[in-house]
């Protein structure tokens, strides 16, 4: 009872946040409210009994969000009159695909049959995920390491194009 | 009784972060004072010992002003977001040995030095908000200075807790690492703390690098005076809380110290062996008495690393920005990087003696 009313909580406030991120019409803020959308979300792994998981999103997520908010605070102007277009600038064609994705989820998740309600395992251990990393899915962790060392690489290429 | 427990932790936890902070402002003006060849504060109660409480009640006392032009909800936000770095972070920090069933940690996290971490990022927050928030381009500036360094120094920081990580896992008999944090402690306790590379000596030089990297990646992260880019009187007038007056400086400037005391808790912690002291503590005691003289140990090397922080602020020039940098990339990264590599190969190699 208690578990299902704070899940309903977070999912207010996720939700409510994810809006927030959308409309708010500074680009700062909207980074702060994406900044507590993660975090919320981080609680609701935290409720999913992924404590790991938990800890890695707010690591990861909220952490690097701070890049861009840096990125946010260089690329506006900061007086008054400065806007970044938001929802109330965005084509009119927005809303009915975002009402229709909206409604394909729903029925999506209406129509799944009802789950057969998990026992709890301690999947979020650390220490398992760790040998799953380097045992069952070693090519999909390889493959996804070379993969951002390849984005990294050509962001200091792009960044660096000047003399490279 | 096991809320009475919990209550009694939380009590000790923050006991220790809220007391030892007016101490540390106390004893940095103190010994510097002292480095300087001066007199410093005397005059407020016994050899000027009551002189934080002045401060506070001054700060208190004094008009928060809002100047014209700031983002007010993120301009009052930015001070509060910064106390959850230090207060949060001490949730998972084993500050003595168990007392009957009862470990003496607030919580007892699967995942504490990952929680530390995460913890530790968002704390950037309140200083990028508070600087931004301002309105102000000096405070601006200060306040991207400060994350960046903070991001940068992140990295080392990371990888030095992974190192750890490794030590306690090559003397385990089934190889296995834990972020458990009263894991790693009780690891120490048992094989040799990890500055001396922890359960073989030839991890010595490892633990050696890896305690100096983690102790300056510490200072940079506090942004500390040797690396105190963020305010810079020359440059930056009063960096990223210039704009606050009162109880918002006054925040700003505790939670520093607060992060100073969580800092070298948790170097504590990873590399100086935790509660435990040769001779002194027994993990396998588990008696009243025993926990409180392993608090005490705690304690003790707390303040130690503390008057070391102290002690070199005074002593150390400071960095220009553009060495700060460097350092952490160009020289700490990479050293940080070859210490990893190092103890890979130890830890699987050679068994423990």
């Amino acid at each position: 009872m208690l578990a299902t009313v704070a899940v309903v909580v977070i999912a207010v406030v996720l939700i409510a946040t994810a809006v927030a991120v959308v409309v708010s019409d500074n680009l700062v803020h909207s980074v702060f409210w994406l900044a507590a959308m993660l975090i919320t979300t981080a609680l609701l792994y935290v409720m999913l009994e992924a404590p790991f998981l938990a800890a890695i999103q707010v690591m990861l997520y909220t952490g690097g969000v701070i890049t861009m908010m840096l990125f946010g605070v260089m690329l506006t102007q900061r007086d008054p009159g400065s806007r970044v277009p938001s929802a109330s600038e965005a084509p009119g064609w927005a809303a009915p695909v975002a009402l229709g994705l909206g409604a394909t989820l729903l029925v999506a998740i209406w129509t799944t049959p009802e789950l057969a309600a998990l026992t709890p395992t301690p999947s979020g251990d650390a220490q398992k995920i760790g040998h799953m990393f380097l045992d069952r899915y070693l090519i999909a962790f390889e493959a996804l390491s070379v993969l951002l060392l390849a984005g990294m690489i050509g962001a200091i290429v792009l960044a660096r194009k000047g003399d490279a | 009784m096991t809320w009475l427990w919990f209550f009694a932790k939380i009590g000790v936890a923050l006991g220790i972060i809220f007391s030892l902070g007016p101490v540390c402002i106390m004893g940095d003006r103190k010994i510097s004072a002292w480095i300087q060849g001066r007199v410093g504060p005397n005059r407020v109660g016994p050899w000027g010992t009551f002189q934080p409480i002045a401060d506070i009640l001054k700060l208190m006392m004094k008009e928060v002003i809002v100047p014209d032009g700031v983002d007010k909800v993120l301009f009052l936000g930015g001070p509060l977001i910064v106390f959850i770095a230090p207060v949060f972070g001490y949730c998972v920090i084993p500050f003595g040995n168990q007392i009957g069933e009862e470990k003496l940690q607030v919580v007892n996290l699967d995942i504490g030095l990952l929680f530390i971490m995460s913890v530790l990022s968002v704390g950037v927050y309140g200083i990028t908000l508070g600087g931004w928030a301002s309105n102000n381009k000096f405070s601006l500036m200060g306040s991207l200075r400060a994350s960046a360094q903070l991001i940068s120094y992140e990295l080392t920081f990371g990888l030095t807790m992974l190192l750890v990580v490794m030590m306690s896992a090559s003397a385990d008999p089934l190889k296995s690492a834990s972020v458990d944090l009263s894991k790693i402690v009780l690891h120490q306790a048992e094989y040799g703390w990890n500055i001396f590379g922890g359960a073989t000596w030839w991890g010595l030089p490892s633990g050696l690098i890896g305690f100096v990297l983690l102790f300056t990646c510490a200072m940079a992260e506090n942004n500390r005076l040797p690396f105190d880019m963020a305010e810079c009187e020359a440059e930056l007038v009063g960096g990223y809380h210039t704009e606050y007056s009162g109880m918002g400086f006054a925040m700003y400037m505790f939670s520093e110290y607060c992060s100073m005391i969580l800092s070298a808790s948790l170097i504590v912690t990873l590399f100086l062996g935790g509660w435990s002291f040769p001779y002194l503590t027994d993990p396998a005691d588990h008696s009243f008495l025993a926990g409180v003289i392993s608090i005490g140990v705690f304690f003790t090397k707390i303040c130690i690393i503390l008057f070391l922080y102290i002690q070199l602020r005074w002593t150390l020039p400071r960095f220009r920005y553009d060495q700060v940098m460097s350092l952490g990339w160009k020289t700490f990264l990479p050293l940080a990087l070859v210490n990893i590599g190092y103890m890979a190969v130890i830890g699987v190699f050679l068994e423990k003696p």
